[in-house]
């Protein structure tokens, strides 16, 4: 009997231990979207794990939430169910809405930790242009950051270079204006009887609306202004975007009608189109299964070259507690660093943030294989913060549902413009 | 006395699902119709009374009325030829009796699939280019269709999943109900000269009934409430066209965050249900009084 007394004492006694050691363990739940095609989950885990090796009072708990929209419906239900993630990537659209919740804390005193403008210097500006709230702190910071592409199927190009030659074309090179666009996608697109065999340009649905938004800036208008407030969805420039994609897809038919954002990278690998539009963040998926040559592009330009950037960013939660938001700060600044940053755009795609990343010699070998990965930096130069405003998922529903009416042709292009204008101000006010 | 005892012990046994029922169904749909009346999202973050605006607003709103025909579409669509098939299947079934088990297990088994899964698979099936549908419809010279991608197929390429994923739920039920069914009928209107199908027209469709009752409603509310291959599929696109009214109340829910608006769409579908049950069983149910015994 006594010895049985004992044994349970013992018992007891090494389960507590383990409680307090456990409980000792700061537990970080980490929220993430995978945006574009492409196995991605398994390089976030792959990092954490690194992350908790060299941090091992650290516990973080990754967890994917699905594509953009279905992640920030999980954040906004877990905060306000009082039981918000510690740290959360939404979409960098969202910032206006998570500040409306009350549901992020400013990150300016970390960075002023880490040497407040000297830090932030590392990383590329045009990334940053997403991450401030209205009062001027700093909210939110970069981790899958892209802008969108032109990719383009070199065999193609060059299977129709006599063709493209008699049209005054290149076939070395992709179009560089909206102009050439249409030729070359003319050209490119190959019917047999009713079936087309190989399209011209692809432009997906599904994120069209940030597309539509590089169009609208490569014509030197935009959507909503910077104060996340005055929409200038409706304005003139805008509508010669939109009536070049309609007649892309309805008159000439040489790019298919809203082809689902996830399905278009197979399409641009299984070589039914010569052209497309599709994140960076896509590349990595393009660059190992496509078995021809490939180049990436700036998007043409109209006025200029122009585009959003896009991607999301890294949010740190209220209501946790104090070493759980420092914890999750420590997360962060390990995920932005030289070798995580660049190891994350070697095995996705997306532009590294940290612009130390491109001094080391693994990247630099890297990019000496595959130069398409710079497009999208370089294309930096003449990207803009992409839009942001309160209530964005139904606002982007607003745009998505009215672009796709035009492009269907059940709307006109004027219409679709109005009616989404209209339904975007009613949103901001919250009507 | 010792009736009024066990009349009392029988509420007592009741309470403790009548209390659950109570705080997770009915509390719920009250608090709803409460807060259809008030104005409360994003932009205004506690509730305000706002009389009848939510439901003014939803007359003048476009997508909620293309969402109820959608849903209309979706439910009669799907369900008739369901259940038609259904114990078509279970009748050839039940007189084939070689091998039965087979067609049973090839029938059933897509309802084991969970519906998320079926969902990525079936996205494939549907891709535009790639995908086996259209690679099929191009070999037979037909023009490939947008399936998903499309607004005019959207909703058609969801209730073919749906149907495919019910058919054989419907056609075990259908089957059990066809146990119930004395051979002698059969034997007796063979003699008598009956085809198969004036037979079964005459016998077993009347007789399997009261399954039928069970399989339609069972078929409303599995239809009403359908979410998951839509949120995974084309998240009610393009353009709306495959949004149904329970997907609607989880998008103004849940991503656009207008509470008001979205109570007051379910007050509307709890309306529409509660209608639904009351005339299926009020006609339906009282009619339904044959039995084979």
């Amino acid at each position: 009997m006594k010895r049985m007394y004992f044994f349970a004492i013992a018992l007891v006694m090494v389960f507590l231990f383990f409680a307090s050691t456990a409980s000792a363990k700061v537990n970080i739940k980490f929220y993430y979207p995978v945006g574009v095609a492409g196995p991605l989950v398994k390089v976030i885990n792959g990092m954490v794990a690194k992350f908790e090796k060299e941090n091992p009072d650290i516990h973080v708990e990754p967890v994917y939430a699905g594509n953009y929209n279905q992640t920030m419906q999980k954040v906004q239900t877990a905060v306000l169910g009082g039981n918000p993630p510690d740290i959360a990537v939404v979409e960098i659209s969202e910032l206006f809405s998570l500040l409306q919740m009350d549901a992020i804390i400013p990150l300016d005193k970390y960075i002023e930790q880490e040497g407040g403008d000297k830090f932030l210097a590392n990383f590329y500006e045009g990334f940053l242009g997403n991450a401030y709230g209205r009062d001027g702190k700093i909210y939110g910071f970069p981790f899958q950051r892209s802008t969108p592409i032109l990719y383009w199927n070199k065999d193609m190009f060059k299977a129709a270079a006599s063709k493209l030659k008699a049209a005054g074309l290149d076939a070395n090179r992709p179009p560089a204006n909206w102009d050439e666009l249409v030729k070359y996608a003319k050209i490119l697109t190959i019917r047999e009887g009713n079936q087309t065999k190989q399209y011209g340009v692809i432009i997906p649905g599904g994120w069209n609306d940030w597309i539509f938004e590089a169009f609208s800036r490569q014509n030197g208008s935009q959507l909503i202004k910077e104060d996340g407030l005055t929409v200038t969805f409706n304005s003139p420039e805008n509508l010669e975007a939109l009536e070049l994609w309609v007649k892309l897809m309805q008159e000439l038919k040489v790019c298919p009608v809203l082809r689902p954002w996830n399905i278009t990278p197979d399409d641009f690998i299984g070589g039914v189109t010569a052209m497309m539009y599709y994140s960076t963040g896509g590349m990595a998926k393009i660059r190992k299964t496509a078995k021809f040559n490939w180049g990436a592009a700036f998007q043409p330009k109209k006025k200029r070259y122009g585009t959003p950037v896009g991607g999301g960013d890294f949010h740190i939660f209220k209501g946790i507690p104090k070493k759980n938001q420092d914890a999750a700060w420590k997360f962060v600044k390990f995920m932005a660093s030289p070798e995580m940053a660049g190891l994350w755009s070697i095995e996705s795609g997306y532009v590294a943030v940290n612009k130390n990343s491109y001094d080391r010699a693994d990247m630099k070998a890297f990019l000496k294989k595959f130069p398409q990965m710079t497009v999208a930096r370089e294309q930096l130069n003449y990207a803009y913060p992409k839009m942001m405003a309160v209530n964005y998922q139904l606002i982007r529903n607003a745009m998505t549902t009215n672009l796709d009416a035009a492009l269907e042709g059940k709307k006109t292009p004027e219409k679709a413009l109005k009616d989404a204008h209209k339904l975007m101000e009613e949103a901001i006010k919250g009507q | 006395m010792r009736e009024k005892v066990e009349q009392y012990r029988a509420y007592f046994f009741l309470i403790p699902g009548l209390f659950f029922l109570f705080l997770f169904t009915y509390l719920p749909i009250m608090w709803a119709a409460w807060l259809s009346f008030n104005r409360w999202n994003l932009l205004c973050f506690k509730p305000k009374f706002a009389g009848m605006a939510n439901y003014v607003k939803l007359l003048h709103d476009d997508v909620f009325w293309l969402v109820m025909k959608n849903t209309l579409v979706f439910v009669t669509v799907s369900i008739f030829p369901t259940m038609f098939l259904a114990l078509i299947f279970a009748i050839l079934i039940d007189e084939r009796m070689k091998g039965r088990v087979y067609y049973i297990y090839s029938l059933f088994y897509p309802t084991l699939i969970p519906m998320a899964a079926a969902a990525m698979l079936w996205v494939y099936i549907y891709s535009p280019n790639l995908g086996i549908l259209n690679v099929f419809l191009a070999k037979l010279g037909l023009p490939k269709l947008g399936w998903l991608g499309s607004s005019s197929t959207s909703l058609w390429a969801l209730i073919i999943i749906t149907f495919w994923k019910n058919l054989g739920f419907f056609m075990l039920i259908y089957l059990s109900g066809l146990q119930n069914v004395s051979r002698e009928l059969y034997e007796a209107a063979y003699i008598d000269g009956a085809g198969w199908w004036r037979r079964h027209v005459s016998i077993t469709f009347p007789l399997v009934a009261p399954t039928s009752l069970f399989v339609l409603v069972t078929a409303i509310i599995l239809t009403f409430r359908v979410f998951d291959q839509i949120h995974l599929m084309t998240e009610g696109g393009p353009g709306n066209s495959s949004n149904v009214i329970v997907y609607y109340i989880f998008e103004n829910g849940f991503k656009f965050f207008d509470w008001g608006k979205a109570s007051c769409l379910t007050t509307v579908l709890v309306l529409i249900l509660l209608t639904l049950t009351l005339i299926i069983f009020g006609i339906f149910g009282k009619r339904i009084t044959y039995s084979s015994d």
